[in-house]
């Protein structure tokens, strides 16, 4: 019996036709028990009291003010839509430079890593004894707080290097997992506009 | 001018950002089931499950200004859940959660011994869930009993298709262990 056989088949990559005696007779069972799983994990719809104290919540929040309005509407991500039309007329007149100043410009080789020179490895630091968890998170990876630090010799300093792209950010501290903490040691500050002050990086682009 | 029921995501999203709080509850209507079920399918529990429901919906609320495509807010808000149940179970270091709170499958009628059986089926498959570490039981929970495709699950979850089988892989291999010990 081959697993990769079996896994193929269960991720719906291979035909049924296509196992052998064994690989068809595991395959059989795990059928069985994947509509095990399915029926001891019903679908729970949320209790009703879910929304209510979710806008209470959102109620009670204090209304963003002028400061980090205007400072959100900055720092907000923007799609860029090119029609192709626009695009096909920057390609030509981007071709039309290259071909009348083409001895003059002058291509460097790529280097080594070029595709990563976007980002800059930025060191976090939280100096927070006893927390089981520190994470960071900000404007780079959505608020997720999905950079976790590390605190190898237990001494309740928590670092770690996480990459980010050229500009100004705001990033907080996630602590256990629940509590967002404000970087003591930030440079400069804004305010959120709920109560919070987010920290702000200014990173600057990679020396060429 | 579109209705409340026919406005779709985006445009939610920008209503709520622009000062129209109360159109978050749009949002919370749209997700909070999916949201709900998969915490309940990863703690186990339905009041733990409610209360990181309720975080990450207001957490969604306060970052949402940081949202890069509104039209794709429902898979944000479950990325932020799942960080937030992983973060909890990190943090409360449960390497085997109690799954017993899980409600019975309504409706079916069995007879005793079939519904004995199903029952202690059903006990293997939670407490063999409950061993696996929080990515493996997401990634299987995501494709095997809630159904979604790789690509799908690599939208959601913002990694790779080939991270992603590689999880359901290990927690199949992982399962296959369990189950047997359980048996």
């Amino acid at each position: 019996m081959n697993d990769d056989d079996i896994h193929r088949y269960l991720d719906g990559e291979a035909e049924v036709q296509g196992l052998d005696g064994n690989a068809l007779a595991e395959a059989r069972s795990w059928e069985r028990m994947l509509a095990a799983f399915r029926t001891a994990h019903p679908a729970t719809p949320a209790p009703s009291w879910i929304e209510d104290r979710v806008m209470a919540a959102i109620e009670a929040l204090p209304e963003p003010g002028p400061v980090a309005r205007a400072w959100g509407w900055l720092v907000r991500p923007r799609p860029v839509r090119l029609s192709p039309g626009l695009v096909g007329l920057a390609a030509a007149v981007l071709v039309a430079l290259v071909l009348l100043h083409g001895r003059a410009l002058r291509t460097p080789a790529p280097r080594p890593g070029a595709d990563e020179a976007a980002v800059v490895y930025v060191q976090f630091s939280l100096t927070a004894p006893g927390a089981q968890s520190v994470a960071v998170g900000g404007d780079f990876d959505e608020w997720q707080g999905t950079h976790v630090l590390e605190d190898p010799d237990g001494d309740g300093v928590w670092t770690g290097r996480v990459a980010v792209k050229p500009g100004i950010h705001t990033y907080m501290f996630l602590v256990n997992g629940s509590r967002w903490v404000t970087d003591p040691r930030a440079s400069s500050y804004v305010d959120d506009g709920f109560g919070n002050r987010d920290a702000v990086l200014a990173v600057a682009a990679p020396a060429t | 001018m579109a209705t409340t029921a026919e406005r779709t995501d985006a445009q939610v999203v920008r209503d709520v950002i622009q000062g129209d709080r109360d159109a978050y509850r749009l949002l919370v209507r749209r997700y909070g089931d999916v949201l709900h079920s998969h915490a309940v399918r990863m703690v186990g529990s339905q009041d733990v499950a409610a209360d990181l429901v309720q975080d990450a919906l207001v957490r969604g609320y306060r970052r949402l200004s940081s949202l890069r495509d509104p039209d794709r807010v429902g898979a944000w808000l479950f990325r932020i859940l799942a960080n937030r149940v992983r973060d909890h179970l990190r943090s409360t270091r449960r390497k085997e959660i109690s799954l017993h709170v899980v409600p019975p499958v309504p409706g079916e009628r069995r007879d005793p011994e079939e519904e004995a059986s199903g029952a202690e089926v059903h006990e293997r498959v939670r407490r063999a869930l409950g061993r696996l570490t929080p990515e493996q039981r997401e990634a299987f929970l995501l494709k095997h009993v809630e159904g979604r495709s790789y690509e799908e699950m690599a939208a959601v979850m913002d990694l790779s298709v080939a991270a992603l089988k590689m999880r359901v892989h290990r927690a199949r291999d992982a399962l296959r262990v369990l189950l047997k010990e359980f048996a």
